[in-house]
């Protein structure tokens, strides 16, 4: 180091004279200089923290840092003390100066005294931890005290707010904001001709009370959530329960569901009857590959915990509550304890489907019973249609196996042994989910069952596997989690010695009777039963069935009459299970399995095996009241709890953070630009005291986002043009001050509804089950092929659609679309050539733009020019310009009318909103 | 254009005045440069991205070696112990206990006794380095390679292990090697991607598109994936329509947009859109162009095997054709895939639980020669010289086979990668596992280490290249890594 360099930069250390030693003046600085490049904000090597009192007193990996009064014990002394240049602190540049050193001995004999103001700038005198200070609004010049805010800051800036946007960009401006929908022409014109004073107050009443408002901003808020419908990671399989969580946000919102209540449904919505809001607590990825490795099943537990903590604290608080997982959070008073408080609130929460509680339980729970037993009636009858099976045929007269279930008619026969033998198979080894021999006489029973004594053997088994085991084969238990998969590609044999010789005429297997897999099925295979073990009698084989994939499904083998009936009873059977899967799904969301919950600890830098001390539930204990639970307390108790702590008035956050969240929507940027993140290292609000009016308003209106949304878009903010001006792009070229309304892009999802809806496709159908935009697969890693035609089945609103984990849309998810694989409470907003290919070339496109055309001939009948006008009304509810229209002309006499309209679904007015 | 050190001169020189000091100068950030004490200079590096031009290219942070990096990411998790780290104690030790491993627990289960790798090994090139015979053809050019024996995974299986190898993070839905180096650094090449990720011809890998997204970094970034047999979707003019009708099409959709922006002068995201679309035309030429392999002569395609009777071994070898073919045009990131997940465990990838040799012999063929002539091309063409080449798989596997079954489990423990071309040194290893090859144990080196080296080498700082993301500096390397220094050239 150069002497000038040190001039500059080190100011020579006060005051080693004997005294009291100052610690802001003197040891404050010292640490700074010397030791926080590793043990400060930024990094925490071993541990180690001196730049907050907390941290400090706690020390390190090492054990404390300092002992209060004990120099010699103090390990921070000995450290800088060492004479080994390779033990000693700092470890690089030159050792501390005795003065130094005798200033920190001074200072720890005098107990290391640290004056908690320190402590306080450090964390909670931030802005947003302070309680809500509802400003007053003078005597508005303006009627909507929003605007007096936003007008006084302008001011300030020399800017004034726009003139008013003309009609017709206001009713595209609010349509789009509120319903994600462009306006229909009748709805421009009605508005554009609208006398009245309050015209566009109407609007606002009447987009607001229609459905396609929740449908609109749920997306907004599932985006906050990371919601998708599938589970991620590896397997990265569907959830198909997912979805009553989707439309509990829609209706929420469509019902004005106070935001407290809001927040406390998904959080605990169980204890008040609301069981799909706590969707929202497994909404996030899971990795679904299970192994009996405990050190992996530890991690993926306290990753999905993690994902809870994280979520609950972003969305709600606007906290990164997850960055204090492995150490104190560096810039918020957030300690790591706090973090496994939370993570303890949600300790019970486990991922999968629940059965939900409601009032029609009980009714469905009987009818559930009812078609379960008309089902096995149903089944029966089937069975005992089925041709039996001829050792000798060769020529087809059964079905062709299918992965669920296959029935093996034959004579009865006595047997001790029956053996079933796999030559080929679709695909792989082969597997089996259940085997099932059924004895004769008056009291059927499956004799195959290891509960009345058979027992196994087979020639080989899938290796080390926790799902496929030979036992699984006679358990009971259907469905690939409980199977046996043979060790040899398309080969397999398999003998259950039943436990006494035992006439049988049945047996029944399949490969996956829960129908989630149809790969690994037996395609050509032998059962063969002895009475000794060693003389083997053929009662059953593939050879006479149909091939796969073959002839018509019934079994070729039966004459007329059993044909029909076989065809009845099939399509009778078909929705009997249809039926069956309604009710089920109505019962059962994916909204997590609340069970008892498990022992929290804190764990040391977030290691999963590193376990240090039980930590009880609690809130974050800087923030808000203070909060403690027992903990004993149940899983509901802690998160009912938890939820009132964090919609309490006197936690200043949740409602700050949610009307900057509709600040944001409405005006392309909150007034804090990280939506979920007001801590120290976040934005800073921009207008602070209209946030808190905001938030004081929100609480004072019954938590009521409805009547914010009406606040916010009534306001001159709101309504004025977005024409930029040299004066306004030279001082605030984002126009973060609102003295233009900000141009929009919109948003994959609006884009896709907007095609729809001007090319007349569009399904407003609400709730339910979504469409799938991939083809259907079955692999045990999901394979995601795009599918490259649509039909009505996909023309919903793309709010529906069944949203996978990272696998985004082929044609739309290029336009920012979140992947689902973490929280996006702000879209990105890029623009790139794959876009453009994306719109201009994909099928779903093309086929949009000849629809429109179609739409457009019969709307505006032959004439050509009537057309063209037809086709710019629809797409931008405004007649085209002479330059446009000629152009238009011309393209559409030479290329026809889809080339017109295919290109209107590509202009830049199409996706961009003034 | 000013120099990567002037530019940290008046980043210096803006945070001291900004600092108040009033005595930024030039003078006093060059004796600081000349100090290297701008080393010590931690704040966060964000790119500035022009919204209507976001690939155009950006300079480094400091000088770089490489220009641009491929990636061979080998799907599945391959053996080190049957390819790259020769272990003789485990030869030695072939059907013993591993010491220790009785009650050990790993991916799948319980563990059998140690086995000797399935391939011998044999001293390879000039330096004598042993390598198995598993990669017969890439084990001559063993000279070339700068090996990483002592890498280190944190999951155990592959879903979490192939996000942390393509974007630092275990969990889903963090951006992805090649997205930060696109956000970087911009690319060269005007009319193709920045990034294309290359999927094996069966299918993609275990986390399929995470190993190329852009997460919460804009969609410009994120990696285009397409190979030599399957074209970027939506990239031709649709069958249906002719060309003239296409571009009177496109023409008229110019006449709307330039009337709409004229009205709206100056905003530079719809001009950027107009921009993207004459992109996009460019790129149809472009990306067909490169795509077609029909113009190599007949020798590069007999030394890649593109035209081999193993119709794999064929698509993987136009892949790797692509991935030359690219890197010549100058994208800034290719990421190669072999290996795929849509057939089930370890039939189209490296995923050898069960039998691990019957697995590999299908596997290895398919490799090989086709990488093999990948590499040797880049060198004979000079790419080499300012492209970094790096071959990674998610994980190792056990030296023991697990009971009942003759293939190895995972291990994330200890595990081999290797470097290839610009920056790094030829015919090195860097540090070790054991004796059995369970455990790194010396110059343990972790993914944030490579990922930092990686960058290094590109002339960026991984501890400051960072995006603003709700409110975290996020980075490729998170609050990690170290520049494995012992590699660089």
């Amino acid at each position: 180091m150069t002497p000038l360099f040190l001039a500059i930069l080190f100011a020579p250390v006060p005051g080693s004279a004997v005294g009291a030693v100052d610690f802001d003046a003197q040891i404050a600085p010292l640490f700074a200089r010397h030791c926080s490049a590793c043990h400060g904000a930024t990094k925490q090597k071993g541990g180690l923290r001196l730049d907050r009192k907390a941290d400090a007193i706690r020390g390190g990996d090492s054990g404390p840092a300092i002992t209060p009064h004990k120099p010699a014990e103090s390990l921070l002394l000995k450290k800088a003390r060492n004479g080994d240049p390779a033990e000693r602190m700092p470890p690089t540049g030159p050792a501390l100066t005795d003065e130094q050193i005798q200033l920190l001995t001074r200072w720890i004999e005098a107990g290391a005294p640290w004056p908690d103001a320190k402590e306080a700038a450090a964390g909670s005198d931030h802005w947003s931890f302070q309680p809500l200070n509802r400003p007053p609004v003078p005597l508005p010049k303006r009627p909507n005290p929003v605007d007096h805010f936003l007008e006084s800051r302008l001011q300030t800036l020399g800017l004034t707010f726009n003139p008013p946007a003309d009609r017709r960009t206001l009713i595209r401006r609010l349509k789009f904001d509120l319903l994600g929908l462009p306006p229909t022409p009748t709805e421009v014109d009605a508005f554009r001709n609208d006398p009245t004073a309050d015209a566009y107050e109407k609007l606002v009443d009447r987009y607001l009370a229609s459905p396609q408002y929740g449908e609109r901003w749920a997306r907004h808020w599932l985006d906050v959530v990371r919601f998708a419908e599938s589970h991620g990671f590896e397997m990265n399989q569907p959830r198909p329960n997912a979805w009553p969580y989707r439309d509990w946000v829609i209706k929420s919102l469509n019902d004005d569901k106070p935001y407290d209540r809001f927040a406390f449904e998904q959080l605990a919505g169980d204890t008040v009857g609301a069981d799909a809001a706590t969707g929202f607590l497994v909404a996030g990825a899971s990795d679904q590959v299970t192994s009996p490795d405990p050190v992996l099943t530890a991690q993926q537990r306290a990753d999905e915990l993690h994902d809870m903590v994280a979520t609950t604290g972003s969305a709600f608080l606007g906290l990164t509550v997850g960055c204090a997982r492995c150490h104190a959070h560096k810039f918020d008073p957030i300690s790591q304890v706090d973090y496994y408080r939370v993570k303890a609130v949600f300790a019970g929460v486990r991922h999968g489907d629940r059965e939900v509680k409601s009032p029609e339980r009980a009714g469905r729970a009987k009818q559930v019973a009812q078609i379960r037993a008309e089902i096995a009636d149903t089944t029966r009858r089937l069975e005992d249609l089925e041709p039996l099976a001829d050792p000798a045929a060769t020529d087809a007269r059964r079905s062709p196996v299918n992965a669920r279930v296959n029935v093996e008619r034959f004579q009865p026969i006595r047997a001790k042994f029956v053996r079933f033998v796999v030559f080929a198979t679709n695909s792989a080894e082969p597997c089996l989910d259940e085997l099932e021999i059924f004895s004769t006489g008056p009291d059927v029973k499956n004799v195959a069952l290891a509960s009345f004594g058979a027992t196994l053997r087979s020639a080989g088994n899938y290796p080390a596997s926790d799902r496929h085991r030979l036992e699984h084969l006679n358990d009971g238990k259907y469905g690939n989690g409980r199977s046996w998969i043979s060790g040899q590609p398309g080969r397999g044999r398999v003998t259950v010695e039943l436990a006494e010789p035992t006439e049988i005429d049945r047996v029944v297997w399949g490969r996956d009777r829960e129908e989630q897999f149809s790969d690994r099925l037996a395609t050509r295979y032998r059962i063969d039963t002895s009475t000794d073990g060693e003389r083997w009698t053929v009662v059953a084989s593939s050879d006479d069935r149909e091939p796969m994939g073959s002839g018509s499904p019934a079994p070729p083998g039966l004459n007329d009459r059993d044909r029909k009936e076989w065809t009845a009873l099939s399509r009778q059977l078909r929705d009997l299970r249809a039926g069956l899967a309604d009710l089920l799904r109505a019962e059962r969301v994916y909204a997590g399995r609340l069970t008892t919950p498990e022992p929290t600890y804190r764990l040391h830098r977030g290691d999963a095996t590193a376990k240090r001390e039980l930590v009880s539930p609690a809130a974050l204990a800087e923030i808000g009241s203070p909060l403690t639970m027992p903990a004993t307390a149940p899983d509901a108790d802690r998160r009912a709890t938890f939820a009132r702590w964090v919609i309490d008035p006197a936690n200043p956050l949740t409602p700050r953070v949610i009307v900057n969240r509709l600040w944001q929507h409405h005006f392309g940027t909150g007034l804090v630009d990280t939506p979920s993140d007001f801590g120290r290292n976040g934005a800073k609000p921009t207008h602070p005291e209209l946030l808190d009016w905001l938030a004081a308003e929100l609480i004072e209106r019954k938590w009521s986002l409805k009547q914010l949304h009406r606040l916010m878009v009534t306001s001159t903010a709101y309504r004025q043009s977005s024409a930029a001006s040299s004066d306004g792009l030279a001082k605030d070229a984002q126009a973060r001050f609102l003295w233009r309304y900000p141009p929009q892009r919109l948003e994959a999802e609006a884009i896709r509804d907007s095609i729809l809806a001007v090319s007349g496709k569009l399904d407003l159908t609400m709730g339910g089950p979504g469409f799938d935009l991939f083809e259907p697969n079955s692999n045990y890693v999901r394979v995601f092929t795009p599918k490259k035609t649509f039909g009505p089945a996909e023309f919903r609103r793309m709010i529906y659609q069944m949203k996978p984990r990272m696998q985004l849309d082929d044609t739309f998810g290029v336009f920012d679309c979140p992947d689902g694989g973490q929280i996006a409470p702000k879209r990105n907003r890029s623009t790139t050539p794959l876009q453009s290919l994306n719109l201009l070339n994909s099928t779903f496109l093309l086929q949009q733009a000849g629809f429109l055309a179609e739409r457009v001939e019969k709307d505006a009948g032959a004439e050509p020019n009537a057309r063209v006008k037809r086709v710019f009304t629809l797409a931008f509810q405004r007649p085209p310009s002479d330059r446009e229209f000629s152009a238009a002309v011309a393209l559409v006499k030479d290329h026809g009318l889809p080339a017109l309209c295919r290109a209107v679904l590509n202009a830049n007015e199409f996706l961009y909103l003034d | 254009m000013l120099s990567p050190t002037g530019r940290l001169m008046l980043d210096r020189r803006h945070f001291l005045a900004h600092a108040g000091s009033g005595l930024g100068g030039i003078a006093l950030a060059a004796l600081l440069a000349e100090q290297n004490l701008l080393a010590n200079d931690a704040r966060p590096l964000r790119p500035e991205v022009k919204p209507d031009a976001p690939l155009l290219p950006r300079q480094p942070h400091f000088p770089a070696k490489a220009k641009r990096v491929l990636t061979i990411f080998c799907s599945g998790a391959v053996s080190h112990l049957d390819s790259f780290d020769y272990k003789p104690e485990l030869v030695k030790r072939d059907g013993q206990p591993l010491p220790g491993g009785e009650k050990l627990v790993t991916f799948q289960g319980a563990n059998g006794n140690l086995v000797k790798p399935i391939w011998a090994f044999k001293p390879r090139g000039q330096s004598g380095k042993m390598v198995s015979d598993l990669f017969p053809t890439l084990a001559d050019l063993a000279d070339e390679m700068c090996f990483i024996h002592s890498m280190t995974a944190k999951s155990n299986t592959h879903g979490p292990a192939e996000n942390q190898m393509s974007t630092g993070f275990t969990l889903d839905g963090f951006p992805s090697a090649g997205a930060w180096v696109s956000y970087a650094l911009g690319s060269e090449c005007r009319d193709l991607p920045a990034f294309v990720a290359i999927p094996d011809p069966r299918g993609v890998p275990q986390v399929g598109p995470n190993n190329w997204g852009s997460a919460f970094l804009p969609a410009v970034f994120q990696g285009t994936a397409f190979t030599a047999d399957k074209p970027i979707p939506n990239l031709a003019r649709p069958a249906g329509i002719a060309a003239d009708a296409d571009a009177a099409t496109r023409d008229f959709l110019k006449v709307l947009n330039d009337e709409h922006l004229r009205t709206r002068p100056g905003d530079s995201e719809l001009a950027a859109r107009i921009a993207s679309h004459e992109l996009a035309a460019k790129m149809q030429l472009r990306a067909s162009e490169v795509a077609d392999l029909s113009k190599e002569p007949k020798t590069v395609h007999e030394e890649y095997g593109t035209r081999d009777k193993n119709k794999t071994k064929a698509g993987f070898a136009r892949n790797c054709l692509l991935a030359r073919r690219l890197l010549e045009r100058d994208v800034r990131f290719v990421q190669l895939f072999n290996g795929s997940y849509a057939m089930g465990e370890g039939v189209g990838n490296w995923d050898g639980h069960r039998e691990l040799k019957k697995q590999y012999d299908v596997h290895a063929p398919v490799f090989d020669q086709p990488c093999a002539a990948l590499l040797k091309d880049l060198k004979r063409s000079g790419l080499l010289k300012d492209t970094l080449v790096v071959w990674v798989t998610e994980f190792g596997r056990m030296p023991t086979f697990q009971k009942g079954a003759s293939g190895r489990d995972h291990n994330p423990k200890g595990f081999t990668v290797w470097l290839v071309g610009a920056g790094v040194k030829r015919a090195f290893s860097h540090g070790a596992t054991d004796e059995f090859g369970h455990h790194a144990v010396e110059n343990v080196a972790t993914i944030y280490d490579l990922h930092a080296t990686i960058l290094h080498l590109l002339g960026l700082d991984h501890e400051r290249l960072s995006f603003y993301h709700n409110g975290i500096e996020r980075r490729l390397t998170d609050v990690h890594g170290k520049v494995i220094s012992n590699v660089l050239a």
